[in-house]
């Protein structure tokens, strides 16, 4: 028989081969025992992975959709929309509006149907509807994404006091500044802290450089924009008129009727003709 | 009735004995314990040979040959490569019915489903994995096997049909893996199957191009109607017809005996008849025992692989809006898709690749070469080389790194956290992703030539790097500065090319990895690029570093669960916290 320069390889006894084969088994079974041990662990390891990377997807969605009027770290607007991040919202807000449901069930109908009506007259626009099955543009699965994203907030949000939680300042001061509306007029604010006490973050950049996209015009380019935006009007006129009657002119390529129609009575005549002059100052300084 | 008298004459021991034996003898179908004892002893049978009766009188072993020639039993004539073909089909159908168990084909579940198998069923991650890698092998094995046959020339006469049946089980276990391709419908599965399924569309006349299109993915586009019927050709009408001509495959082994090489054998015998009874290696129990305990081996490679070494990729789930950069089709038909990107998709998709089909079909009967020796065979020998040459170039342009490089900016970032699958910053992970602003810039340059973009940005540099001491982000950044300067030399208009690193705690336990890239392009404008990724400090992405690299982490978390977890902690508990 013709033998190859490797036929020293060969097993030839049976009882080599019977050794080989039992070894192999033990190896198995050995492997398997091995896996047994830690299988607990990795199915734990494993749910945490899949739940870590939902998160990871929800805060994708989260900025590119809800950021704009929600903030950057969730805690909401003045006037556009309420704070996520915030300890109220966790731990109030079903009591608060006598929700069935746990809040992962309150978060995900809310992002999936959006509201049909506000909760408040003083927000921006209505919550939009973003689930697939209400005409939005997110998948199931994309909801339960950004859901467990806004849950997320969790452990920072019940760690705030009730100074830090942003509902006070967002959603409380909008009573607070109605109140005392109607009571006594206080004197003129500054421009700087109108455009933050306003909401006019919530949806506005003004920064010349900024490629972000948010649901409003980036503000930085006025100065040398407002001019020319409206044929016949001057730059002051066009912003006084965009401040006071938003829907008069809408910018291409932004949404009409977002923005809120009333700040001619939240703001008194002073108050608007100094915010148009610091958004028209080319040198103009941030708050 | 019987047994008082056998008792009196016999004794009641000898009986017992005698029952014994002749038990042993029913269940091994012919094989007395006296010949069992002989065949441990490597003893010759006796005569008649009553090693012969079990391959008479069982089903399993009547398809089987009572004895093979010598030559043939050596493992490097064969390598045992289409034993292991058939073993792995089994093998897949036993793991496939039981992942069966937990799969719904419907978009609303199969992904879910796959999520809930990996991460809530015990050993559901071994049983996908070994499933996945058995489809692997299996491609390799049948492949590999019927290299085997054409350098041996076993395809010449009178093994004409056996290649030709073989040729198609090649087919048919191509496309039983690309239909168990789409199952778990993540973007991986479903973009790789659009584009296969999508090369049937180019098939001539369009009428009927369209309807094969439309018939496999059930409508337009690939959906629920596509997901169903891809299932049951994976889990029925293919696996049906692979059995059924494997036993035209085997019965056609069986009846021409296998080649023998080629200096012991002339074109035209037939050996199976003809084994003289000095060169006659007997099933039982020589090649039983060899192949018993080859496949025992292989199992336990199977078994040793799928736990330690090999993990079933999972993407994201099925997007049909959004296409990942740099989507590819099975590696088996690479091949294919570097072909697509060089002729038109016809020529490339549908009639290049049936030409090919049949000539591999046809191989037999066109060969007109009489002799089966390796110095006769010359022109065939070096043409079946110049082919798989020609195959794995063809393979090597179906991958991303041919003709399908993006701009500069997105290749740098793709290359480290790409789109989808790990990357080396999911690699290292969460806790080696430190919090800052990271520039490859030089200090002294960034000094000389600010960015206006980054005013007010407390940037860090590479000695800042350096001073984190945490080698795996020393290897990130090197690789991101690496990588920009080289694509900096490589491309015209991308110069002065610099990155920066930004990476912040978005939220407890996530944080956000943003990559800015400026360049002054070939007319001198600066541009930039940004992109921002977020990054969860339990994301393993094991399917392709991760999982691996964190067996030592588990394993230590179980010890720590099961034997010195807090009093108070119930194991359950223990595994759901976060600390180990």
């Amino acid at each position: 028989m013709y033998k190859p320069w490797y036929s020293f390889l060969y097993i030839k006894s049976p009882i080599a081969k019977v050794l080989v084969g039992t070894l192999s088994l033990l190896i198995t079974l050995a492997a398997l025992g091995f896996q047994s041990l830690i299988e607990e662990s990795r199915m734990a390891a494993q749910t945490a992975n899949w739940d870590g990377r939902s998160i990871e997807k929800g805060a994708e969605i989260w900025n590119n959709n809800c950021k704009t009027c929600h903030g950057p770290e969730g805690k909401g607007g003045i006037g556009v929309a309420p704070p996520l991040n915030s300890k109220h919202f966790f731990e109030k807000r079903l009591t608060e509006i006598g929700f069935a449901g746990n809040l992962r069930n309150y978060v995900r109908l809310t992002v999936a149907g959006g509201r049909p009506v506000k909760s408040r007259p003083e927000w921006a626009q209505n919550m939009p509807t973003w689930g697939v099955r209400f005409g939005g543009p997110l998948r199931d699965d994309q909801v339960d994404y950004v859901t467990n994203f806004v849950l997320n907030w969790q452990d920072q949000a019940i760690q705030q006091t009730d100074a830090e939680d942003p509902w006070t300042t967002v959603v409380g001061t909008m009573d607070a500044a109605a109140a005392a509306a109607a009571a006594a007029p206080a004197g003129p604010q500054p421009p700087q802290a109108l455009f933050v006490s306003m909401g006019c973050g919530g949806c506005h950049v003004v920064d010349p450089n900024s490629t972000q996209v948010m649901t409003g015009p980036n503000l930085g380019k006025l100065p040398e924009v407002a001019a020319t935006r409206k044929p016949g009007v001057s730059a002051t006129d066009y912003v006084h008129e965009s401040i006071v009657n938003p829907s008069a002119f809408t910018v291409e390529g932004f949404p009409a009727g977002v923005m809120p129609p009333n700040f001619a009575e939240r703001m008194s005549a002073e108050e608007i003709d100094s915010l148009v002059a610091w958004l028209l100052d080319p040198n103009r300084t941030m708050p | 009735m019987a047994a008082q008298p056998e008792i009196e004459k016999k004794g009641f021991v000898q009986t017992v004995l005698d029952v014994a034996d002749d038990t042993f003898t029913r269940i091994t179908a012919g094989i007395s314990p006296a010949e069992f004892r002989r065949m441990l002893r490597g003893e010759p049978p006796g005569r008649p040979n009553p090693r012969l009766k079990p391959h008479s009188d069982t089903f399993l072993l009547h398809i089987k040959p009572t004895y093979y020639h010598e030559s043939v039993t050596r493992f490097t004539h064969t390598f045992r490569l289409g034993l292991l073909s058939t073993y792995l089909f089994f093998f897949e159908t036993i793991t496939g019915l039981i992942l069966m168990i937990w799969y719904a084909p419907s978009p609303d579940r199969a992904y879910t489903d796959m999520i809930q198998l990996l991460s809530n069923v015990p050993f559901g991650q071994f049983m996908r994995d070994m499933h996945r890698l058995g489809a692997e092998l299996m491609v390799v094995m049948v492949t590999a096997h019927m290299v085997r046959c054409y350098l041996t020339g076993s395809y010449k006469a009178p093994r004409q049909f056996t290649w030709f049946t073989g040729v198609l089980l090649l087919v048919m276990t191509l496309f039983l893996s690309f239909s168990g391709y789409l199952l778990p419908w993540d973007q991986l599965a479903f973009w790789a199957v659009t584009i296969g399924t999508s090369m049937a569309d180019a098939v001539p006349p369009q009428v009927v191009g369209a309807t094969v299109n439309l018939l496999a993915r059930g409508a337009p586009e690939i959906g629920a109607n596509g997901l169903l019927r891809f299932y049951l050709l994976h889990v029925l009408f293919l696996p049906l017809l692979l059995f059924l001509f494997f036993f035209v495959h085997y019965y056609k082994v069986v009846h021409y005996g296998i080649s023998l090489p080629a200096n012991e054998e002339e074109v035209g015998q037939d050996t199976a008849n003809k084994v003289p009874a000095d060169k006659r290696v007997y099933f039982l129990p020589d090649v039983m025992l060899d192949e018993s305990m080859f496949l025992i081996g292989f199992t336990a490679l199977l078994v040793v692989l799928s736990i330690f070494f090999f993990q079933a990729p999972l993407e994201s789930i099925a997007n049909p809006g959004s296409t990942p950069l740099h989507t590819v089709a099975p590696w088996y038909f690479y091949w294919l898709q570097g072909l697509l990107k060089i002729a038109d998709k016809m020529i490339a998709g549908v009639i290049l690749p049936g030409v090919l089909l049949v000539l591999l079909m046809l191989i037999p009967y066109l060969d007109p070469n009489p002799s089966r020796r390796g110095k006769d065979r010359r022109v065939a020998i070096v043409s079946g080389i110049v082919a798989g040459i020609v195959m794995i170039i063809w393979s090597w342009m179906g991958t991303p790194y041919y003709a399908v490089q993006g701009s500069a900016q997105i290749e740098i970032i793709q290359e480290l956290m790409p789109e989808e699958g790990a990357g080396l910053v999911r690699e290292i992970g969460y806790k080696h992703l430190p919090v800052g602003d990271f520039t490859t810039r030089s200090k002294e340059l960034d000094a000389s030539d600010p960015n206006p973009d980054l005013n007010g940005v407390t940037l860090l540099y590479e000695e800042d790097v350096a001073a984190l001491n945490d080698p795996k982000f020393s290897e990130l950044y090197e690789e991101l500065k690496k990588s920009t300067e080289n694509f900096d030399a490589e491309k015209q208009d991308f110069n002065n090319a610099y990155a920066v690193l930004a990476i912040t705690q978005e939220q407890s336990h996530l944080r956000r990895v943003n990559w800015r890239i400026f360049w002054v392009d070939h007319e001198g404008n600066p541009q930039k690029y940004e992109r921002a990724f977020f990054i969860h400090e339990d994301s393993l992405y094991w399917e392709q570093y991760g999982w691996r690299a964190n067996i030592p982490d588990i394993f230590q978390k179980a010890m720590h669960c099961y034997f010195s977890r807090p009093d108070g902690q119930s194991t359950e508990q223990c595994f759901a916290s976060r600390d180990s």
